[in-house]
Parts: structure tokens; sequence; C-alpha cells
């Protein structure tokens, strides 16, 4: 949209437009500066009230038709007014002034209104510090590679912006001022990896108001319907590096909420709080040696850990407390809003939950009353079959599995919507009536089905699957990876998971293939022509997102210490990592004046060959003054030596040509002086 | 490109009591002593100085904000920004001194001037190496504005004229002069004071309007001299002849009349007997003395114009009549130095 009513005003500018190369300088600058702010505050326009964008649009456009037409700036009372309205609009979009997001609109507001100010240099540095500002609020939002390039066009034009301002003689070209940009920011470079790597990191110095809840993926409950937007989600949740072989896809199964309380509409876990006092004990018992794995997380904004199952012990991750649930889920304390790396283990070959029928249980066979009937009448009317009448669980599973793979049942990402206009009584629906779904439905169907065969049984949602092959050794799992299992008690043995999607769609657990929606326009185009290369173009680009994820946005206290630990300190803490910083800085700014103290010894390189010359003459006995050219220098070698010293005399004639001559030659012979210096010493010798 | 003048004028002599004018005298010689007066002042570590601008300290507020936010949003990108922006903050400090440092400033010598009239100092400045960009060039102490600014190509030079007016007339030093810049990003400011060693001489302020010129004498026993010939009163003015001397040419008619098409014209001269135009500091009336200087120069000036031979006469020296530009520098030249 912003893109088209820019487009709109070119066409209306252009009647005054008297083209870019005819721009006074003063309106070519401010033109270019005002571009610069266009493409800084751009990528806000997603998450900025309409209102701002246009404001801030509107101002844009106005101030660079001011520069063409070399008009006056507005008056001061004007843009306050424009300010005191606009802090209102702020007031009234999101009923603060203070925050994240009132915050980023009052200051690309700021920065617009500041253009219209530019009228002396400390104007200028204003609005390039603002600049500079604005482009840190983008990172609050994105810290992706695009926006990271986007960015650093910015900080350069903005630093080519900068240059401008201080080249004020004639109309330097926008060029060359980047160019010179570019080499204050590439010298600079090194300083800023060297900072990057060392400047001690500390946990936020206050507590900043956290926004934004889960935007995808796990949740703490479940609806029908739900998982469907996760499944249009192809971005990634988490990757895993194993060490040896990935298991089976079997038992890839990452464990999420367990949901055991159901209320005819939404499934909830059973305690909903926590508190961090209690450590509640873990029923687990396994066999084996665990699978060790390296997994980083992305920021899902959950409390919810998904570790591969089962894990026995909570892997340590730098601030954050780490807490298993009796229902062998794992919970931090607060919630992942950063990247997380940690290292943990994982037992397939487990048991867990009591073995023996617990009060606790209970719970996890509690119906609603008055939803459901039919498929409750369906589990009683299963129950009344005489091998079902007093069968274990295991065998009524197997039943009901084996009804779902042979009644017609079908796995589809677009059931349509299930149950009455409440939502009541889809699981009806769904079992005795259409019998499309996906996890969920099968899930859900599954478990009130077993309940209602008196089974307990949960509903457990996770990840399930992985990336079929590792990029950089990590395997990727994306949020359409997302799963709802079911688990019921079999007494004896605890509980036994059973996946009644499997039943349905065996392919989409073996083969790890995820919940693939229909492709985008584009993406499907690519994907028809060369599949081959469409995935290829994808794994390379996750790969080098990975990479920016680790060595860049990863980068924290941790890889810190490891990095000190490898240089030798036996215990890093935080001040060696700073006395660190201080030591390179320091021996950098030594480099620095060395180099300046070397810069002010040093000579024009022809000074210094014809000083090495002079030298060698004076040493065969020949006075040479410093004012003496290469000529009058041959004349008295000519002069003094006659015919032994000819081929000195030479030398310095071809030094005097080309020094002299009309086709200049930029840098001294090297070879030139040698061979005089060796004729010398010669001469010498044998004079001697 | 006007300067305005800011030379160091003589204080009352109680002042010199106050420790703190003695303090500043003695800071004052220290530093007069460090910079030697020369014509050709290379620059030097020794004499480039630097100190952050007020941009620069708030670069530096701005970097200490966007590290905070990085800090307590946990953002690595954000110290990505900072210390990309720190390292460039540093180099730009090391390529603003290096945009002087090196440089070789000369200044051209300095024609004389009437004193209110400015005085236009030619300075080149010569890059042993790479390009500098933005250097600016003042008499130290004059204004923000005043500052000419100039490129220095790749192994070349550049000119700058700077310009000041001299208040008084004499032989006075050149004014100190400053050079400046803040390329490439404007967080610092590299300056270095230069006291060129060339004097430059102040004639007295011509007077405005000029009173008449004194009537010639004519001088017994001169040579005679043809019609034509130069030196003999002025009767009017005929068409340019070849051979006709520079100053028979009458300019201003010359200008008139070639504009509408026409040829030079020259003053036609009767053959008098030889005229003599004597300055006289005692036909200045009752005027002050500065003022009978300021008199005595108009009519040198209008002497020469005319192309007359004048002599001047003050109390103690005598210049015999003579013309030419030699004539006229040597009136001046005692004009202005006279006691």
């Amino acid at each position: 949209m912003a893109l088209i009513g820019r487009l709109a005003s070119e066409v209306r500018i252009s009647r005054v437009w008297p083209g870019w190369s005819h721009l006074p300088r003063d309106a070519r600058d401010t033109l270019f500066l005002l571009f610069v702010i266009g493409w800084t505050v751009l990528p806000h326009a997603s998450h900025l009230p309409l209102w701002c964008s246009l404001l801030t649009l509107v101002v844009l456009l106005w101030r660079a038709r001011l520069a063409i037409a070399n008009a006056p700036l507005p008056g001061r009372w004007a843009l306050v007014a424009v300010l005191i309205v606009a802090a209102a609009l702020t007031f009234w979009s999101y009923n603060s002034l203070l925050g994240k997001e009132p915050g980023v609109t009052l200051a690309v507001v700021l920065m617009a209104l500041k253009t219209l100010e530019l009228r002396a240099r400390r104007d200028a540095f204003v609005v390039f510090f603002l600049g500079f500002f604005l482009i840190l609020t983008h990172f609050l939002y994105s810290q992706s590679l695009p926006v990271a390039a986007a960015m650093l066009v910015s900080v350069w034009g903005l630093l080519t912006a900068l240059v401008l301002a201080h080249m004020p003689v004639g109309q330097p070209s926008l060029r060359q001022a980047a160019a010179l940009s570019a080499r204050t920011a590439l010298l600079g470079a090194p300083i800023m990896a060297l900072m990057f790597v060392l400047f001690p990191r500390v946990g936020p110095l206050w507590g900043v108001p956290q926004d934004g809840q889960a935007k995808t993926g796990l949740s703490n409950s479940m609806r029908m319907g739900s998982v469907s937007e996760v499944a249009q989600d192809n971005s990634i949740a988490l990757r895993i590096r194993f060490e040896g072989a990935p298991p089976p896809p079997q038992a890839l199964y990452f464990r999420g909420p367990v949901l055991s309380r159901f209320d005819g509409l939404e499934w909830q876990p059973l305690q909903p709080s926590f508190g961090p006092a209690s450590v509640p004990r873990l029923d687990l018992r396994t066999a084996g040696a665990p699978l060790r794995y390296e997994m980083t997380i992305e920021p899902l904004r959950l409390t919810s850990l998904p570790l591969l199952e089962a894990a026995n012990k909570a892997p340590a991750i730098e601030g954050y407390r780490v807490v298993g649930l009796p229902d062998l889920q794992w919970r931090t304390d607060r919630p992942l809003y950063e990247r997380v790396r940690f290292n943990a283990e994982a037992f397939i070959d487990f048991r867990h939950g009591p073995a023996s029928h617990e009060l606790s249980l209970q719970d996890d066979i509690a119906l609603p009353p008055g939803y459901n009937p039919r498929t409750l009448e369906w589990a009683t009317a299963l129950l009344r079959q005489p091998r079902y009448a007093t069968a274990e669980p295991r065998v009524l599973a197997q039943a009901v599995l084996q009804h779902i793979r042979t009644a017609g049942f079908s796995y589809t990402l677009a059931p349509g919507e299930y149950g009455d206009e409440r939502g009541h009584d889809a699981v009806d629906e769904f079992w005795l009536d259409r019998r499309a779904g996906f996890c969920e439905h099968f899930a859900a169907a599954f478990v009130v089905v077993m309940r209602a065969l008196d089974v307990p049984a949960r509903v457990v949602t996770g990840y399930q699957g992985i990336d079929p092959s590792p990029v950089d050794g990590y395997y990727a799992v994306r949020q359409s990876s997302a799963h709802a299992w079911a688990e019921y008690w079999q007494p004896g043995t605890g509980w036994v998971r059973a996946d009644p999607t499997a039943a349905v769609a065996p392919e989409r657990i073996d083969r790890g293939r995820r919940l693939v929606p229909a492709p985008g326009l584009v993406a499907g185009a690519l994907g028809n022509v060369n599949p081959e290369i469409f995935a290829q173009l994808r794994d390379g680009w996750e790969a080098l997102n990975n990479r920016w994820n680790q060595w860049v946005l990863n980068y924290s206290r941790g890889q810190q210490i490891d990095l000190l630990k490898e240089l030798g300190f036996t215990s890093p803490s935080w001040e060696d990592l700073a006395l660190l910083l201080i030591g390179a800085l320091s021996t950098l700014a030594l480099a620095g004046a060395a180099w300046a103290w070397y810069d002010r010894h040093r000579i024009d390189p022809w000074t210094r060959q014809m000083d090495r010359l002079r030298a060698a003459l004076q040493r065969a006995g020949l006075s040479a003054a410093p004012h003496e050219p290469p000529r009058a220098l041959a004349h008295r070698v000519r002069a003094r030596l006659g015919p032994p010293g000819e081929p000195l005399a030479e030398l310095l004639d071809t030094l005097e040509r080309q020094r002299y001559s009309r086709a200049t030659v930029t840098r001294p012979d090297a070879s030139l002086t040698r061979r005089f210096v060796a004729h010398a010493r010669a001469l010498r010798t044998r004079g001697a | 490109m006007t300067g305005n003048a800011n030379l160091a004028s003589g204080r009352a002599a109680t002042s010199r009591l106050n420790p703190a004018n003695f303090a500043r005298a003695r800071f004052r010689a220290w530093v007069d002593a460090r910079q030697p007066r020369t014509d050709t002042l290379l620059l030097t570590q020794r004499n480039v100085y630097i100190l952050p601008t007020r941009a620069g300290w708030m670069f530096g507020l701005t970097l200490i904000v966007l590290l905070l936010a990085s800090i307590n949003y946990q953002l690595n990108l954000g110290y990505v920004l900072t210390f990309l922006l720190a390292g460039s903050g540093v180099v730009s400090m090391h390529l603003t001194h290096a945009t002087l440092r090196g440089l070789t400033l000369h200044l051209k010598p300095v024609a004389p001037v009437f004193a209110g009239d400015p005085a236009v100092l030619d300075i080149v400045l010569t890059s042993p190496g790479a390009a500098r960009f933005g250097i600016g060039l003042k008499v130290s102490g004059a204004g923000e504005t005043t500052l000419t600014w100039l490129n220095v190509p790749t192994l070349g030079q550049a000119h700058a004229q700077v310009s000041f007016v001299p208040p008084t007339r004499g032989r006075h030093d050149t004014p100190t002069l400053g050079a400046e810049t803040r390329f490439p990003l404007g967080l610092f400011r590299v300056w270095t004071v230069w006291r060129p060693a060339t004097q430059l001489l102040v004639y007295p302020q011509p007077e405005r309007p000029p009173a008449a010129l004194p009537a010639a004498r004519a001088v017994p026993g001169g040579p005679t001299q043809s019609r034509s010939a130069d030196g003999g009163e002025v009767e009017g003015v005929r068409a340019y002849r070849r051979g006709d001397p520079l100053k028979l040419i009458a300019w201003k008619k010359a200008a008139k009349t070639m504009d509408s098409g026409g040829d030079l014209v020259s003053r036609d001269t009767s053959a008098s007997a030889h005229q003599e135009l004597w300055l006289d500091w005692q036909a200045c009336g009752t005027l002050a003395p500065e003022e009978r200087l300021s008199r005595l120069a108009a009519w040198a000036v209008a002497a020469h114009r005319v192309g007359a031979d004048y002599g001047l006469r003050l109390p103690g020296l005598d210049i015999a009549p003579a013309d030419g530009d030699a004539q006229r520098r040597r009136c001046l030249e005692a004009l202005a130095l006279w006691r």
C-alpha cells in the first residue's frame, strides 16, 4: 500500500521534477536522506497503526516536494501541533504512551516530523541518531537475516548521508560518499567483532514489559480446529542434532503439554498452576542407553519445553530453571523469549505412570455429562460384545485403532468445522458421520472413546517427526510438525502411547511427513517447475539461517565462557571477559598510535629511492647534495669516474626519464635501485 | 571568504598585574614558542589537535542508549549495531585526524593593502598522498561562517583564499590562521593553528572622498618636450596611436568608447615646461596626523592614476618626484611606516 502511495505521488511530483542530475546539491542530499529514512521506517509499516504509516508517508513526501521546489519549511508551531495530535492518536491506539509499541510509533512520527525541521547541523544529527535508534527498534520484532540485511543498508545509508553532510565543497557524488562511509564501517568492523565477542553479556538491567503471547505452535489448550493454524506455519520450531544416528521416526515424539481435562469443548492440562517450590515425582522407568542430543529452541514464548520422549533429568539452560511434571512434561520457570541451546538425553525405551490403579487416574476417565451421547453409545455397544466385555485396556485400544483403520476414516487438513454452532458434540459428528480429520480429531475422539470404555486416557500435544535430511548436522522440527496423540493407562505397565493418526495415515508418522497444506502460488509454481531446486534453495536458505542463529543470535554468556576456556582461562568469569576486552581495545589503540607514529616517519617512495642512490654514491666517494637532480648526478659521475661509471650514469638518466618524462611512472623501480647499489659497491671495491 | 580581524591588541598596562592575565600571557608565549612562525607548515602529530564535537558527545550518548536497550531486551543484533557504530566512530577519529595530518600549508606572498580593505591570503594546500575532503580555513578566532571550504585531490594541490581586514596602517604580522575538518562523520573536530611568518604591509586608508590634488609647479629649466610626449599637462583626449605609453590611455573613456565599438583613447598632453607635483605634509592644513597620512595616500593614488610625476614630503623625509608603480609603492610604504 505504501508502495502504491509512493508511485502515485511520483506521478504527481514528475510535473516539478527537474531530473536527478539537475537537482541542486541540497535538494539531492535531502532526497537521499528522506529515501534512507523511508527505507528504515518501511518494515515497521506492518505493525504500526495505519494512521502512523500514512502520516509518515505524507510527511516524507511533502518534505521531498519542498526539497525539490526549494520551498521554505513550515513553522515550528505547526510541527508541535502535529506532534501533539500524533501523541493523542498514539494514546488512542494503545491506551498508553509507554511500552514498546507506543514508543516505536512515537519514534517513527518524531523522525518524520524532524525532517521538516532540518535547519542547522544539529537538526541533521538528531535525525541521524533517531535513525540509528529506529534501526534498533526493528530488532525488537525480528532479528532474522533479511531484517539484518535491510538494516545494514539503512546504517550504510545513514552513514553515507552523514559523510555527505561533511563534504561541503562542490557536488560530491553519492557513490563517492557511499564508498567513503563503507570504508569507515569496514575499518570499524574488526572493533565491532571484537566487542561483540568479548562484551560481557549480562541479564536485563531492569524489568521490561513483555508483550506478545504464544504466537503459534503449542499452547496449553486444544479445541478441534486450533492446530490447523499451526499446520499452515512452515517455520522452524526447534533444531536437533543427535550424537550418532537419529532414532526411527516412530520414536520421534517431542512431548509438550498433556491435556487431561475435557469440558466437552476444550482440552486442558490437569494442573495449570504449578508452584516452583514443589518438585514432583517423575514416575519414569527407563531401559537401555540414553540418546544424547543438542537442541536449539526458537523463542516459542511458552513455558513448555518440548523434549524428546522420554527425558529423566532436566537439561541445564542458562538463565532458566527446568522442572519435570508428573505427566512427563518439562517446563521452564518463565516463557522462552529468546532462542536457547542446550544438551539433553532421551530414553527411547521407557515406561511411566503408576503400575497399579491410583486415585489420581480418576481425572483421566472423567467425561462431561451430556456431550457426545452417540459416541458413548457406540462404546457401550463395543463393550457389549463378548470378547471385549472383560478385555484389558490394551485389547480395547487395539480394537478402537482397528476400527479407525477399517471404518473409512480419512486424513485431511481441511475437514471443516465439527459440532453444532456452539461446537457441541463435535466428537459424535467426527466419529460416526464424517470421519475425516487430522491428528487432533483422531486423538480427541480416541481419548473420548477410551474413557467411555472406562479406560483412563489423555491427549498429549507436541511435535512429531523431523525433516528427513539434516542441514549442517541439524534436523529441523517445524511448526507444521505439531501433533496430538493419545495415551491410555494399562495396569502393570503405566501409560501407553497410542497414535490414532498413525492408524489412518501411517506415512504421517513413519516417514515423518508433515501436515502439508496447499502451497502458495509462487512456491507452488516453483515446486511444480523443479521441486529439487526448490527444496535445495530452501535447504540452503535454512542452513544459512541456522548458522546465523547459532553464531550471531544465539551467542550468549555460555559461548563466551567456552571461548575463555579455550583461550586458557581455568575458571572464567565475566570480569575476565571485561579485562580481556579492555586489554584488546588498549592493544588496538596502541597499534593505532604506533601506526600514526610510523606514518609520521613515512617518506615519499621517490625520496627514499633518491636517498639510497645518494648514499651509494657517497660511499663510492662522490659528493651528492640533496637538491641535485639525477641528471646533475649523472653528469658528475661521468666527469669523475669516466667509462667505469657509465652504468651508474645510465641508471641515473633512466631515473631522470622516469620522473620527468611525459609518460608518468607511478612507483619507483626497485630493480633500478638494486642494480645501482650493486654497481656502486663494485666500483668501490675496485677502487679500494 | 570575508574574515573579521582579530589581531591581538595591546591591553592596558594595569591588566598585566592580574595573575590570570599573566598566566594567559605565559601560556600564549608557550604556545607561540611551540608554533614558530613559518610560511610553509607541514602538519604532523605535533601540531594537529583533536577533540570530540558536541555531535560526538551526542553520538556517545546514543551509543549508550543503544547498548542499554540491547542489554535490556537481550538483542544480539542490537549489540552488533551498537558496536558497528562504535567501531565506525573510532575509525572516524583516525580518519578525521588523517585528513589534516601530512598536509602542507603554504602562504603565498601577500600584496599590500589599504587599511580598511580586506587583505587576501592565498594559501596552497598540498597532499602527499590520498585525497582530503572538507577542510575549512579561516582566520583564527573568526566565526564558523567565515570558513573557506576546500578539497585537496590525491597527490595534488588546492588553493584557498582567506581574507581579513587589517585595522591600522603599518607592518603587521599575518594573523594566526586555523585549518579544521570534521570529515567524515563530524564526531570529531581536528584543527591546527598556523602562524605564517610573512608580514603584511598596510597603507593608510585613503581619504574618502579624496581632496583635490594640490597644484603642480612648473620647474624652471626643466627639459622641454615635444607635443604628445608624456609627462606634460593634460589637455584633452585623442585616438590611440601605436606606441602610446600605457599610462597615457584614458581607461575610463576608453572603456566607454570600446563598449560602443570604438578604439582606445589616449590623453593628449601639451609640451609645457616640466611640472612637479609635491604631496606635502604641510599642505594638509590643520588635520590630525593620521588624517594627513590618509589625505597624502589618497593624493598619491590619484597622482599615480593620472600619471603625473609626484614627490612626497613628510617631516624628516623627502621622496624625489618620479612616476610609475615603484614611486607609488615607495610613497605609500613611507606613509604606512611613518613613525
